[in-house]
This record gives structure tokens, sequence and C-alpha cells, in this order.
């Protein structure tokens, strides 16, 4: 089973890099999947009025999406760190060839994270709608240009010494690579459920469904009998739609890809990732259509949705990085990641690791504690 | 490819060091802001808790609306940005860092996440939070900034002096390297000082207040400046452990140096009598516009401060082990014998306008060795540079490349390569002829081969010390003839 086929040292990298990107993943598809939404609805807004329905969703999704950006830029650094060690110079190899149209990826995050602050502020629905328009589908093509370029890099990196050459000495501005495309409609489509998800959570705690144990509003697809019915069937169909992409896309991205990978991505040593996998989508599945069922929602839905989610993205995660070592000889490392693991200082990162832990949580119950004081955000 | 050979980029007219330089600059000045900006606003929520200050609770919401808005998005964004600028830059000295460090790096980014957690937490809900939850989000804040400084200053000090970690290898003995301590109270004093400048900025744009309330909130501000008293001493105890060849290029042997650590000290100098003058009369008052100018004076002082900083580890980027064109003096002394251009395998983007294959290998040369530090004819243009030489004396200074100047890593790589250098200077000063003729007197390489071997691949500096203590022992020896007669 992958990753066993590596050393120890492989292996514990692998690990790490694995385990903090997931948790760079889960923010990153919020914002992803949330840019989409909030400049699909902005387009729609613009074209036919103000949509109502889809106001507390919307209201929710500027209101977060700047610490979303936060969060997952936060993230992205561990599993960057641990990429470097894992995978060095395809890494920065890639990095050098792409020059200019990679490096463009931080002044595009930055126009972006203005742009969500003005999103958020107080004075948005003053503006126009078409400046809405514009400013929300600007937010989603800045996204949408960096996951491109990370898929491009990515995907370069995987690649040998005689295509580098030859993107070298192009000169060209872009990587033209058969996989890019599907590849960007996995990652894409199936941020879509981790989003309704998130979003679901952070309704039911923040106290939007007016209790924070649970609560049961009827079958979704009868007529509106609830002011909370229409979100609720508006995460439903955006989790529907995103599960069943998400499977289409990753079929496709299959399908895409050179037959020794292929053969590698269905081989026994990926059965447990992809029955993983299957089990974190057929479980959000079912989840959802019993929330769309019954209209019931309380936290027991919501954990196990999480743990559904965390199946699927961390399965994911492991078939991502099998197709990667299909074409990185990883191996060819070793000497490089043993003598990392020889090197001081995870004592201290695991130390650190707790007491920051401990200080995020204990920040999260000041705050609820202080809230419950009787304030509450305006 | 056994070299790690990678893919070199070309910045045009701009020298490489001026990329990443810039881009270090700008996060430096404000990742100190946020890490400054953390302290003040702790002591100036204390300030509203105790009732020493009536409008103190206002300004820490104000003040911090714009380290988020200043700090969380560009500082956190360029911080990213430093690191792959850095990969562009020189990958390898990047890959040695992540190598030796991650540890701590992914230390650091422990607090990162606390960071974010607490000042989104007081960005949000401060506003609405008991006095007790605002200033223990606040400390949560600063402590965790500060921390993140703590943790990549031992990395960055490392680079300069990595002392013991020559020896025994350990993460501690890299990290706890002598300019560890002064560089950090240094950055500690500076961020408390750029925190200070922005409040007295952020308290003139207020409208609701009187001059009054904004005189008393700036003198407040001020005494953040207060610990640049001790610069001149935290300076002091820096250059007194950095190496001795670096102390001497800022003190006068190197110009550029020498003018840039003038700024830095001018400029700091300038903000300090201000601070002087605002905190020994009460009634002195600071406009927003004199405010700016005190800030665009911070930034001249990082900006020469971090120049020296960097410049200073020349001919390294980690000293004793990589020098600045990413090469050890060990691959330096194999190429010497296999070559070391001659096996890039990257081609050259502009190489069918090359007319021959001495002049291409060359221009890899130029690519490989020298384009880290030098352009072809911009900024720190090497054509320029050569102009007034002699082929023969073109040949020599580059053979002996860490004689002609201590802060230049040597040749690495075969008389052929050497010469092949020569010949693609020339070529590009005549102005890039169609023709070109191949030089392969064997003479000439011969002459280029006995100016490398005299002078091995021993480092710049090295050879500077075997100069001083040769001429120690020769003074000495001196002195002892004379006494004895």
């Amino acid at each position: 089973m992958f990753p066993f086929e590596f050393e120890p040292a492989t292996i514990f990298y692998l690990f790490l890099y694995g385990a903090t990107l997931v948790l760079h993943v889960l923010p990153m598809n919020y914002v992803l999947a949330g840019s989409t939404y909030l400049a699909g609805i902005a387009l729609w807004e613009l074209a036919r009025g103000p949509s109502l329905a889809q106001r507390p969703l919307v209201e929710l999704l500027r209101d977060w999406m700047p610490f979303a950006l936060g969060v997952t830029i936060t993230a992205a650094v561990a599993p960057l760190l641990f990429l470097q060690v894992l995978y060095q110079r395809p890494f920065y190899t890639a990095n050098l060839l792409l020059f200019h149209r990679w490096m463009a990826i931080l002044p595009v995050l930055i126009v972006a994270f203005y742009l969500l602050y003005l999103q958020k502020s107080h004075g948005w629905h003053k503006f126009a709608p078409w400046v809405r328009a514009c400013v929300s589908t600007g937010i989603l093509g800045c996204f949408a240009f960096v996951a491109w370029s990370w898929t491009e890099n990515h995907l370069l990196s995987t690649r040998p010494l005689e295509v580098w050459k030859q993107v070298y000495a192009s000169s060209d501005w872009f990587y033209h690579d058969p996989e890019l495309m599907p590849r960007l409609a996995v990652w894409y489509v199936g941020a879509f459920p981790v989003l309704a998800a998130a979003m679901l959570w952070q309704l039911w705690w923040g106290g939007q469904f007016g209790t924070t144990t649970a609560v049961t509003i009827g079958n979704l697809a009868q007529p509106d009998h609830s002011p909370l019915a229409p979100t609720l069937r508006s995460l439903c169909i955006l989790a529907f739609v995103g599960l069943a992409g998400s499977v289409v896309a990753g079929l496709g991205y299959f399908l895409f890809l050179d037959e020794p990978v292929r053969a590698r991505l269905i081989s026994s040593r990926a059965w447990p990732y992809l029955g993983v996998a299957s089990v974190g989508l057929l479980g959000q599945a079912w989840l959802w259509r019993y929330v769309w069922k019954s209209g019931c929602v309380c936290g027991g839905t919501i954990a196990s949705l999480a743990g559904a989610i965390v199946m699927a993205v961390g399965a994911a995660t492991g078939l991502r990085e099998m197709r990667r070592t299909a074409t990185v000889d990883l191996a060819a490392y070793l000497e490089q990641h043993t003598a990392a693991t020889k090197i001081g200082g995870i004592g201290v990162f695991l130390v650190f690791a707790v007491v920051c832990t401990g200080g995020i949580t204990a920040v999260v119950l000041a705050v609820r504690r202080g809230l419950a004081a009787g304030n509450s955000p305006k | 490819m056994d070299f790690p050979f990678y893919p070199s980029n070309d910045f045009g007219p701009l020298m490489k060091g001026m990329v990443i330089g810039g881009v270090g600059i700008l996060h430096v000045f404000l990742a100190q802001f946020a890490i400054g900006g953390g302290i003040l606003l702790c002591v100036f929520q204390w300030l509203a808790m105790t009732g020493r200050s009536k409008l103190a609770r206002e300004f820490v919401d104000g003040y911090f609306r714009w380290v988020v808005l200043i700090s969380f998005v560009l500082g956190a964004l360029t911080g990213v940005s430093i690191w792959l600028t850095t990969i562009q830059i020189s990958p390898r000295t990047i890959g040695l860092m992540v190598q030796e460090f991650h540890w701590l790096w992914a230390t650091e980014w422990t607090f990162f996440c606390l960071e974010v957690a607490s000042g989104y937490a007081f960005y949000r809900y401060g506003k609405v939070l008991p006095d007790r939850t605002r200033l223990g989000l606040r400390m949560s804040y600063s402590i965790a900034s500060w921390m993140s400084l703590f943790w990549i200053n031992g990395i960055l000090s490392w680079q300069l002096t990595p002392a013991g970690w020559l020896e025994h290898r350990t993460v501690w003995s890299g990290f706890f390297n002598p300019s560890f301590w002064p560089s950090l109270l240094f950055r500690t004093i500076t961020a408390l000082a750029e925190a200070g400048l922005f409040a007295c900025l952020i308290i003139n744009l207020a409208t609701n207040w009187t001059r009054e309330q904004k005189q008393t909130m700036l003198h407040r501000a001020f005494y953040f400046l207060a610990p640049m008293a001790l610069m001149p001493l935290v300076g002091a105890w820096y250059f007194a452990v950095v190496p001795d060849d670096s102390r001497r290029w800022v003190m006068g042997e190197s110009v550029a140096m020498t003018m840039f650590m003038t700024l830095g000290v001018g400029a700091s100098m300038l903000i300090g009598a201000y601070a002087v003058v605002m905190l020994v009369n009460r009634r002195n008052f600071i406009n927003a516009m004199t405010s700016l100018v005190l800030i665009v004076l911070a930034v001249g002082a990082t900006a020469g401060g971090e120049f020296v900083r960097e410049g200073m580890r020349k001919p390294y980027t980690v000293r004793n082990v990589l020098y600045s064109n990413s090469i050890t003096e060990a691959d330096a002394a194999e190429m010497r014998c296999n070559g070391g251009a001659a096996r890039d395998p990257y081609p050259l983007k502009n190489e069918a306008s090359i007319p021959n294959e001495q002049l291409r290998l060359g221009a890899k040369v130029y690519r490989m060795q020298c384009s880290i530090c030098h352009t072809e004819e911009g900024a720190n243009g090497l054509l320029g540079l050569v102009r007034t030489w002699t082929p023969s004396q073109v040949r020599l200074n580059i053979a002996q490349l860490q004689r002609t100047k201590p802060f230049m890593p040597p040749f690495a790589g075969t008389a052929a390569e050497l010469e092949a250098l020569v010949q693609w200077l020339a070529w590009r000063e005549a102005g890039n002829p169609t023709d070109w003729e191949v030089s392969a007197e064997p003479e000439v390489l011969k002459t280029i081969q006995g100016h490398l071997d005299e002078v091995g691949t021993v480092s710049g500096i090295a050879l500077m010390q075997q100069n001083e203590a040769a001429a120690r022992i020769r003074h000495q020896d001196e002195r002892n003839q004379k006494g004895s007669r």
C-alpha cells in the first residue's frame, strides 16, 4: 500500500505533507467555491434583480471570506515547507520555469484579499449591481488564476528533464499540459461539498437556526414552510452538484492520465484510498439526502459530514501523491529525507504545536464566553 | 545532471539582489510594524482598562483595523513572496535553509496560526468583548507575532554567523548563533519604533478628536521610540560579533555598503532626534505629514539596514558553506577538474543568435556563475566592469576572482570555460557580431590554468586572513630582529 513502498524517512515526511495539505485544502475549498458562489449570485442579481432567498448565504460568505483566505494562506505554509523537504528539486525547477507567471499569483492574491475586504464592507450594498458583479467576478478570476497556476506548477514539477528543457528554451508564459484542465476540474468541483458543509456548520454554530442543538423543518422538497428551507435547500443542491461533479471530474481526469499512471491508480496499492474516498463521498451524499428529506440539522449530522469530508479529502490527497510519485522518482531523494530526519527541532515543534493549538482553543473559548456575557457581534 | 543545476532566469536590467532586496525590505518593514503594533496595542488596551487614558480603547480599535489591512494582507503575502522570490534567485540557498531548519520553520508556522486566530477574533469581535478578553487577545497576538520574529531571526542570522554550526551541525548551534541576540534585540526596538510612528499617523487621521486629545495620545505613542536610545549599543554589539571582514566592508572598505549603512544610521538618528524633542517637551505636536515623513525615513533606515545585513554575507549566502552563486568550495574544486557550465543541461534562450559553441559555453558560464549578482549591461553590469581591461587582464582577474575582490567567489570551472566567458564578454562588447573566431590557442589556456592553479578555490576571505596572518608574522619577525639588534 502506498506510501509503504518507500523508506521510513520518506513516509514520515509524506505523512506530514499530506496531513498539513488537508488542513490547507479545506479552507482553500471554502474560498474557491465561496468566491464562485458570490460571483454567481452577483451576476444573477445583475440580470434578475435581488435574490432574497440567497441572502443568508451571501451575507455569511461576504463576512467570512477574508478570514477564510487568511486561514488558507497561513495553512499553506506548512505543506509548502514539507513539500520542499520531499520534492525540493522538481518543485524549485517548476517555480523557476514558470517565472513571472508563477510569481504573479502573489500580487493577484493581494488584489483578491483587498477586494474581499471591499466585498465585506458595510457600504457594499450601496454600490451599483454592475460594480458588485465586477468585484465579485474579479475575486473569482483572481482565485481561478491562482488555482490554475498551482496546477500548472504541480504538473510541470512531475515532468522529466526533457520537458523542463523545452519549456525553458521556449520562454513561454504558459505551460500546456493535457492533464491541466481535468485536474483543475477535480479540485474545483470538489470544493463545493466542502463549502456546503462548512456553511451548514457556520449557520448552525452561529445560531442562525435558532438553536445549536437540533432543528427539524421537514422535507425540503415540499413548498416553503420555514424561512430556513430555501437556505438549507441551496446548501443541499450545492453539495449534490459538487459530489456528482467530483465523481464525473475524477473519472474524466483518470481518462486523461497516461496508461502507467492509470495502472498505478487502480492497482491494489491504491485500493485503500479509493475505498476511503468512496465511503467519504457516499457518506456525504447520504447525509445530505437525509438533510433534504427530513430538514433536520444537528451536531451529529454536521460532525458526520465533517468526518466524511476529511475521509474524502484525505484519500484524494493520498491519490494525488500516488499520481505524482508515478512520474517523480521520490526514492531518488531518500538521502535528503534521511538527513532531514536527523536534524533536531522536532521536539520544539511538537511542544509549540500543542501550546499554539491550546492558545487557539483558548481564543475561541474566550470569545464565546465574552459574547455569551451579553453581547453579540454587529 | 549531478550538480544541482536549475534553470536560471534573467531579470533584465535588474540585479537579482535588487529584486529579493525590494521584496525583503517591504516585508521586513510590514512585519516589524505588525510586531511592534501588537505590543503597542497591548499597552494601550491596558491604559484603557486602568483608566489612564479615555481615548485608548477607541484608538486600539482604529489602529488594529490598519494592522489587519496592512499586515494581515500585505505582510502575510510579502512573507510568502520572499520565499518564492528566494527560490527564483537562489534555490540552493533556500533549499539548505529549509533542510536545516524545517522544524523551526514549522514551529514559526504554529505561531502564525495563533497570530491569525487571535488577530481575527479581535478584528471581528473586539468591539463587543469585555476588556479582559480584549487584553487577552491582544497579548496572544503580540506574543505570537514576536515569537515568529524570534524563530525567523535565528535562521536569518545563521546565514552570516553560523559559527558553531559549522563544527557541530546541530540545529541549536546554528540557531543560537553569535548574532542572534543582538539582531533580535535590534529588530524588536525597530518594531516598537515603527509602531509608534504609525500610531502618530493614525492618531492624526482621527477626525473626532481635538488637538489636545491628539497631543496626549501622540506623546504616549512616542514612548515607543524611547528604546531607540539603545540602538547604538545594540548595533555595536552586533558589529562586534560579525566577522571582521564583514565589519570592515561596512566601515569603509566597500563604498556601497558604507553608504547604505550611513543611510540607515542617518535616518535612524533623524527619527531618534525627533523622538527626543517630542518626549522632552510635552507641548510639541506632530502632524500627519511629519508622521508620514518619519515613516518614510523609517523605510529608508530599514532599507539601509537590510542591504547591509544582506551585503555583509558576501561572498557567501551561508558563510563558509555556500557562495553567493550557490556553489560550494567543494563544487568549485570539482568543477575546476570536470567543468561546470559545460554540464548545465538547460539550453540558452537565445542559442540561435550566438555564432559558435565557445560563445554559447561562455554565455552559460555567465548565467551560472555571474548572473546572480551581475547583469550584462544593467545594474552592476559585467560588460561595464570589464570594459577597460585588456583580454589578459580579464583572464587573470576572473581566474583569480577572489583576489581581484575578496567578496567575489572563486571561479568554478575549467580554463576552457573561463576562456569561453572571456570570449563571450568580448563578443557582447563588440555588439554581438554574426561571426566570431573561436579562441583555441593552447598558450592562452595554459596561462589561464596557471592563474587558476596559483590561487586555487579557497575563498577570498580565507586568502585575506592568510595574508593578514602572514603580515602579522612578518611584522613580528621584524620587531624581533630589531629587538635582538
